[in-house]
Parts: structure tokens; C-alpha cells; sequence
């Protein structure tokens, strides 16, 4: 108490400035230099829209994976034969479907088969041009399995396995150039002609059935003299016993070599495939930071060359009876003011994009809110970061300083 | 001390202090070796209603003289009171509030903000008084018809001329009532002709009873002055008042 005091209340009103007249004050930089002001928000923008889309795009594409694996379902097991400790491939017991059928969540058992030989247009194509198609002998119930669904014509029935019939995967279908089927369509497959009945949409747990020619196993043995002996065997079980069903799994279908059998889970696959892509988000979540980092720097360069610009300026405020701090705020609201118009661009520009790609790709669009929030938050966060030391340099000059002239 | 204001809607100069500026014994050292003594021992007072100029040639210290005047510099020994108030040991905030209600500056190179109009370059002569923007404005418009400058209202300054632009800033010297103008050098960047009736708008001003202090080398536009204090090597030579 005491001097200090009695000094400021004989001293009179203060000099204030509302927050509407501090917001006005501050826009008067930034609208009389457009151009530069837009340059120097451009930085966060850019930053911001990296940011924005890069977590709407993830989001996206997960939303739709969910969506994918929802409708395929994640109770789906394959087993397989895995590497013998002895010598060459192992393989599934003949009886092996049938004993796996006998666990009791299951439902849906359907095992295919690889079959040697290659599959072409014609009988006139060499040989050697196999184009990466394999020839597979399935159960009648595999499109249950895998919940597929046909795209032309039909899947194999009871009636059609006996003959000489072929339904083709979707790659092998596009490779073989069969994009409409014809009643007397037929491919050279294993030496023998197949007619094509139907063409499958693309089964997303089992891509290896995309680039297969699928007959019945009654036509392999009669046409292609094959002896019945199960590859991979597709296992649907009750959702909820799904992990039971895998743990017994192996001892069920070889009692005697458990370890020669391997399961694993489909969707599991696209879960990592999935969690590849998000390594890939974080790389471009750093660069947006990087950008907005640079795009901070800009405006802080733009700051303080606006403070040594308008020296003039500020020390006829300070004339006019702008305290030190009406200098700060004026300045560090304008660097707000520019950060924000930058962070609402690129907020705006990131959902111009997520939602542009999204239709592209036919997913839902999703743009998690903490995107926008924290996008927007961040260009202010970089904003006031950017304007402290300009704004704080403005306020501490001295009024005679700023306006000497030249 | 007389106390003008404590109420801060009343921003009006109160006339039962004599002085609208009083300096005692006024001592400006910047360090260094040797230090500069840019004013020695100054002590001079002007009264409400006075028109005064300072005059010195470059060098004697009436810069460093307008600043102390106008409290954006402090003394480093003796007082200055404005309007009847000591400003000795006021903290920033206290001096700022000082400008902003009891001096109106004009300065040689007018400092319009480039981006504003005419109207709004005034009112920011009351932009830190807690005057309401409307209000602000309105003020304005009555002080550029004041000098002369109704037609130029939303003007930019450099749709102005010289002489305009120095009017537009002489509206924001006055516009918030102060106690006293504080010109530094006003027709120094202005024409004979602006020069003259820039002249003209002060004494007329003067005469409706604003007091005015104007800095100058200039002893010939000075002459004609009421009242001469010639400053030489930082101190008082000469002051016609003290007859």
C-alpha cells in the first residue's frame, strides 16, 4: 500500500481497450496486407488439411473396413497344412472336414483343393502362359463359407459337379478376358474343356479363391483323374466360440501331428492389413505436423517483420495512450486471427478432401470430430505460440524509439 | 493537487487547474561517455488557452523535450505535472491514461494508419479512452467538419493531400478534448500554402480556446507565435511569457 496506490487513484482512468475494439484494432494489419497475410496463413492450412484429411481418410477406411468384416463376419478359420520337422509338405488328413465337423460350434465346413495344371482362354495358348491362375476343387457350400456372392450366372450345384463345369474367381475371370458370360462359354483348364457357369465377386477373406478356376470334385476326378485329398479346409464356427474352436482345432484334425496343422483366422489378415495402413497415417500425421510447425514459423516471421514495419504504428498507439499490454494484445490477436483463418481453410479443405476421396472409394465418410477440434485447437495453439515473441518485441519498444522516423 | 477526473465518462479538461503543463527544473541524461545532457534545469509552464512555441535549431534538445512533455519519456530528475497532476513514479498504465485524456499529439509526418478512413483515423484518438465505437465515430465526424474536412469523411489517407492528411491528424489530436496539443514540426512535411492555412486551422483553434504547444526550428513561422521559449543546447534561452 502507500504511494504507489494513492499515485494511480490521483492519477485518473487508465487507458482501456474493450476485447470488441482489441479485435477490431488487430484485423487493420491483416485486411490492409491481403496478399501477404493469405500467404503467411497458408502454411497451417496446408498443415491443417494434411491433419484433417489424413485422420478422415483413416477413419473412413476403417469405418468401412468394420463395415466389411461386419458383413464377412470374423468367426471364419482356415486350416491348412503347415511345414512337417521331416521332409517336404504335410498334409490334411483325408477325414479331416468330416472330423471337424463334429466339434460342435461349427457349422459350415467347405475345404478345397489345389489341382495341377494350368487354365487358359483356349487350347490354341502356350502353355507356359498360365497367367498366375491355379485350378481348385471346392465343396458345393464354400460361397456359404465365405459368404461370397456371385456375380454372373451360378455356383456349382450337385447337378452341375458331375460335368465338366467351371466357376471363375473375379481375377481369373478379368485375366482370361470373360467379362459376360455366353450359355456355351468354355475354357481350357487341365487339359480339358470346362464350361464357365458363373463368376464370383471378389471374396475378401480368401484372395487366393480370386485367382482360381472352381470345379466340383466329382469333375476333377472323372476329368482331371484326382484323388481326393483336402488342402485347405474354410471353417465357419458360432461367433462366440469361435476362439475355442480354433484352440482344439489342430489335435482334432491330426491327433497324431498337431503341429503340422495351421489355422489362423481370415479376418485377422485384414486386421493387419489394416494396422499396415495406419503406420502409414502416422507417417503422413507427422508430416502434416512438420507443415504446420513451418506454417507457425511463417507467421511468426510474418509478425515480426509487421512489428518492425510498423514501428511508426506503434508508437502512435502509444501517443494515442495504448498501454504496453493494448501493443501485445494487438499484435498476438492478429497472429490469432491469422492462424485461425489458416486452421479454418484447412479444416475446410480437409473435409473438401476426406469426403472427396470417400465418395471415390465408395466408403462412409467419416471425420472423427477431434480431428476438427484439435486441428482447428492446434492453429491456435500455433497462432499464440507464433505471436509471443513478435508481440511481446512490439510492446516493449519504447514509445520515442518507434517514432523516430528512418 | 487538483484532481481533473475521477469519473471516467468526464473526460473534458477541468479549467480551475492554471496550468494545462508545468515543468520543474527538468533534467534528461542519456548514459554513455561523456553522458549527454539532452536538457538541463528546464522549468517552463503554459496556461489553459495559451498558444506557445518551442523553438531550437536541430540539436538543443526539443525532441527529447516534446517526448517529456508528452510523457513518453520520463525525466530522470525533476517534475511534470499535466494538468495539475504530478507524473513523477506513474507506472505505464497511469501514463497511458495520461495521453489517451490530456494530450492530443500532431506529428510532422501526420501517422495515419494507412488502412483506415479519415473518420476512423480520428477516432482512434479516443480508441483507448473507453469511448464506444458509435460514440467514437460520431465525435469524429463533428471534429473533421471542425477542420474543415466534412467532405473528406471516408476518405483513405492516401486519396488525401498533404494538407488534408495533416488536418485529418490534427481532428485526432483534438477529438478526445485534451488538455493541451503537443505539435511536433506540423507544416514541416506540408507546402507554403498547406503550411499557411495549417496555421490558420491552429490559431482559430486557439482562439475557441484550446491551448497549444507547437515545436519547431522554424523561427520564422515560430515569430508570429503569441508566445517564443527558444531552446539552445538543452536549455531554456529565451521565454516572451515570462515578461
Amino acid at each position: 500500500m502507500g504511494r504507489k496506490d494513492n499515485l494511480r487513484e490521483n492519477s485518473g482512468p487508465r487507458s482501456r481497450l474493450s476485447i470488441g475494439d482489441t479485435l477490431r484494432t488487430a484485423s487493420t494489419g491483416p485486411r490492409s496486407r491481403k496478399l501477404r497475410s493469405a500467404l503467411s496463413a497458408l502454411g497451417i492450412t496446408i498443415g491443417i488439411a494434411a491433419l484433417v484429411s489424413v485422420l478422415g481418410l483413416s477413419s473412413s477406411s476403417s469405418a468401412d473396413l468394420i463395415r466389411e468384416l461386419d458383413a464377412l463376419g470374423t468367426n471364419l478359420l482356415t486350416v491348412e497344412a503347415g511345414q512337417s520337422f521331416g521332409s517336404g509338405n504335410s498334409s490334411l488328413p483325408i477325414d479331416a472336414p468330416a472330423r471337424i465337423r463334429r466339434i460342435d460350434p461349427v457349422y459350415e465346413v467347405a475345404a478345397v483343393s489345389k489341382i495341377g495344371g494350368g487354365v487358359y482362354r483356349s487350347d490354341l495358348i502356350d502353355e507356359g502362359r498360365t497367367q498366375g491362375l491355379t485350378i481348385i476343387a471346392a465343396d458345393l457350400n464354400l460361397l456359404d463359407a465365405q459368404q461370397g456372392s456371385i456375380s454372373q450366372g451360378q455356383y456349382l450345384t450337385s447337378a452341375l459337379q458331375d460335368f465338366p463345369t467351371v466357376v471363375l474367381g473375379s481375377v481369373a475371370a478379368e485375366r482370361l478376358g470373360i467379362t459376360q458370360l455366353a450359355p456355351t462359354r468354355s475354357i481350357w483348364l487341365g487339359g480339358e474343356w470346362f464350361v464357365v457357369v458363373g463368376i464370383l465377386n471378389p471374396l475378401p477373406l480368401a484372395a487366393d479363391l480370386d485367382r482360381a478356376a472352381i470345379i466340383g470334385y466329382p469333375a476333377a476326378a472323372q476329368y482331371l483323374d484326382y484323388e481326393y485329398e483336402p488342402d485347405i479346409i474354410y471353417v465357419r464356427a458360432r461367433a462366440e466360440h469361435v476362439l475355442d474352436v480354433r484352440s482344439v482345432m489342430s489335435a482334432t484334425v491330426n491327433p497324431e501331428k498337431p503341429e503340422e496343422v495351421e489355422v489362423s483366422r481370415a479376418s485377422d489378415v485384414l486386421e493387419a492389413r489394416a494396422a499396415a495402413e495406419s503406420a502409414f497415417t502416422n507417417l503422413f500425421l507427422g508430416l502434416g505436423v512438420v507443415a504446420l510447425l513451418v506454417g507457425g514459423i511463417g507467421i511468426a516471421n510474418v509478425m515480426v517483420i509487421a512489428v518492425i514495419e510498423r514501428r511508426n504504428e506503434i508508437g502512435l498507439r502509444r501517443a494515442l495512450g495504448a498501454t504496453r499490454f493494448h501493443i501485445a494484445m494487438q499484435f498476438l490477436t492478429e497472429s490469432f486471427f491469422l492462424s485461425a483463418a489458416g486452421g479454418f481453410a484447412g479444416v475446410m479443405l480437409g473435409i473438401g478432401v476426406t469426403v472427396g476421396y470417400a465418395i471415390l472409394q465408395d466408403w462412409a465418410v467419416v471425420i472423427p470430430s477431434y480431428a476438427l477440434f484439435g486441428g482447428f485447437g492446434s492453429s491456435l495453439l500455433i497462432g499464440g505460440l507464433a505471436g509471443l515473441y513478435p508481440s511481446v518485441r512490439a510492446a516493449s519498444m519504447s514509445p520515442t524509439e518507434a517514432l523516430r522516423t528512418r | 493537487m487538483m484532481q481533473s477526473t475521477i469519473n471516467g465518462s468526464q473526460l473534458q479538461t477541468d479549467l480551475s487547474e492554471e496550468f494545462a503543463l508545468k515543468l520543474q527544473e527538468v533534467t534528461k541524461s542519456y548514459a554513455g561517455t561523456p553522458p549527454v545532457h539532452a536538457l538541463s534545469d528546464v522549468t517552463v509552464s503554459v496556461k489553459h488557452g495559451e498558444f506557445v512555441g518551442i523553438v531550437g535549431a536541430s540539436g538543443s534538445g526539443k525532441s527529447t523535450l516534446l517526448h517529456v512533455i508528452g510523457t513518453l519519456t520520463r525525466p530522470t530528475s525533476g517534475s511534470v505535472f499535466i494538468n495539475g497532476m504530478n507524473t513523477d513514479g506513474m507506472s505505464d498504465g497511469a501514463l497511458s491514461g495520461i495521453r489517451s485524456r490530456d494530450v492530443g499529439f500532431v506529428f510532422q509526418e501526420f501517422f495515419l494508419i494507412s488502412g483506415l478512413s479519415a473518420v476512423q483515423n480520428v477516432a482512434n484518438g479516443l480508441l483507448y479512452s473507453g469511448v464506444a465505437e458509435s460514440d467514437r465515430l460520431r465525435r469524429s465526424e463533428i471534429m473533421l467538419e471542425r477542420v474543415g474536412l466534412g467532405h473528406r469523411l471516408n476518405h483513405l489517407p492516401n486519396e488525401m493531400s498533404g494538407g488534408e492528411q495533416q488536418r485529418v491528424a490534427v481532428a485526432r489530436a483534438l477529438v478526445h478534448e485534451p488538455s493541451f496539443v503537443l505539435a511536433d514540426e506540423p507544416t514541416g512535411n506540408l507546402d507554403s500554402r498547406s503550411t499557411e492555412s495549417m496555421m490558420e486551422l491552429f490559431y482559430s483553434l486557439n482562439r475557441e480556446g484550446t491551448t497549444i504547444i507547437i515545436i519547431t526550428h522554424d523561427r520564422e513561422v515560430a515569430e508570429r507565435f503569441p508566445r517564443q521559449v527558444v531552446l539552445k543546447d538543452g536549455k531554456i534561452e529565451s521565454d516572451s511569457g515570462l515578461v
